[in-house]
């Protein structure tokens, strides 16, 4: 019990800014996505891989800011929302390719 | 980390992991988590491929509105960020810090709420149903299922509120503040992908 307790203690308390910073760069991602969508500012072609790269990269924001698996002892949390991913992801494109 | 000498050894830092319970709460809720994802992807699988099976009713092009969906997408943005605010208060055992983010949190879910369905009411007016096409009755499962979660997190954490405010920040509240704020974050995440692959991508064709 001893242990348990050290272990919680030896993670620093968290800054909000760290969050704020993540707040704003999902902000601009966000923005740049709906700017490619409004504007014709790229071709047609980059316009739907570039959607796709900016939501995973809102969703790695998410995961390790605020959902906060970048602390430590987070490694079981991290591999059930990989499972989760990776299934989800066979899931979707097996019902897409139908 | 024996050199720590300050008041913070007499309590952890990570309220919501202090006792065995609550890691095990956090870990569980993280197994619902990849459980949820694979929910949505499931939606969001039928969705893509039934988009284009409008029928005589409106196509994406022709109903969806941006400017609507930028301002929902704000809205439940900056909620992610005040309610994450709201835990760093929690650990901080500062309640009234806690609360005022949690309440904001809740406004601006409830904002969110009500542009949906506001929009919904709107599509329905335009023949845009549940029953009327393929494209219906797969985006209204997946954005309803979507908006559901948001009304079940919206009441989840008002009775959270109600309870700490008459128990404390405890180890024992801690926990549940804290799944309740990943489920919030949850939300927003696959918010993220409903606003690129149903509003933007439907935009683009």
């Amino acid at each position: 019990m001893a242990k348990e307790s050290n272990q919680a203690i030896s993670r620093k308390p968290e800054s909000a800014m760290k969050h704020i910073l993540s707040f704003v760069l999902m902000i601009a991602f966000t923005a740049a996505s709906f700017f490619l969508v409004m504007s014709d500012a790229v071709p047609s072609g980059w316009v739907i891989p570039l959607l796709l790269i900016f939501a995973v990269v809102q969703v790695f924001l998410q995961l390790f800011t605020f959902m906060h698996l970048d602390q430590k002892g987070s490694a079981y949390y991290t591999i059930f929302i990989i499972f989760g991913i990776f299934v989800a992801v066979i899931s979707a494109v097996g019902i897409l390719l139908m | 980390m024996a050199n720590h000498t300050d008041s913070s050894t007499e309590m952890p830092n990570h309220l919501e992991t202090a006792t065995f319970e609550g890691k095990n709460k956090v870990l569980g809720f993280w197994l619902f988590l990849g459980a949820e994802t694979v929910l949505f992807a499931c939606l969001f699988g039928t969705y893509l491929a039934l988009r284009n099976q409008s029928l005589d009713g409106p196509t994406t092009q022709e109903l969806f509105d941006l400017k609507l969906v930028a301002l929902a997408t704000a809205l439940l943005l900056t909620s992610s960020l005040t309610s994450v605010l709201s835990m760093i208060k929690m650990n901080e055992r500062n309640m009234k810090g806690m609360i005022t983010w949690l309440v904001i949190t809740l406004a601006l879910g409830l904002g969110f709420l009500v542009l949906e369905i506001y929009e919904f009411l709107h599509y329905v007016h335009e023949g845009h149903t549940f029953m009327s096409s393929a494209f219906g009755s797969s985006f209204y499962a997946l954005v309803g299922t979507h908006g559901a979660h948001v009304t079940f997190g919206i009441i989840w954490i008002t009775t959270l509120i109600i309870q700490v405010l008459k128990r404390g920040i405890t180890t024992e509240t801690a926990p549940k503040l804290f799944v309740s704020s990943l489920y919030w974050h949850f939300i927003d995440v696959v918010w993220v992908f409903i606003f690129t692959l149903v509003y933007l991508l439907g935009k683009v064709g």
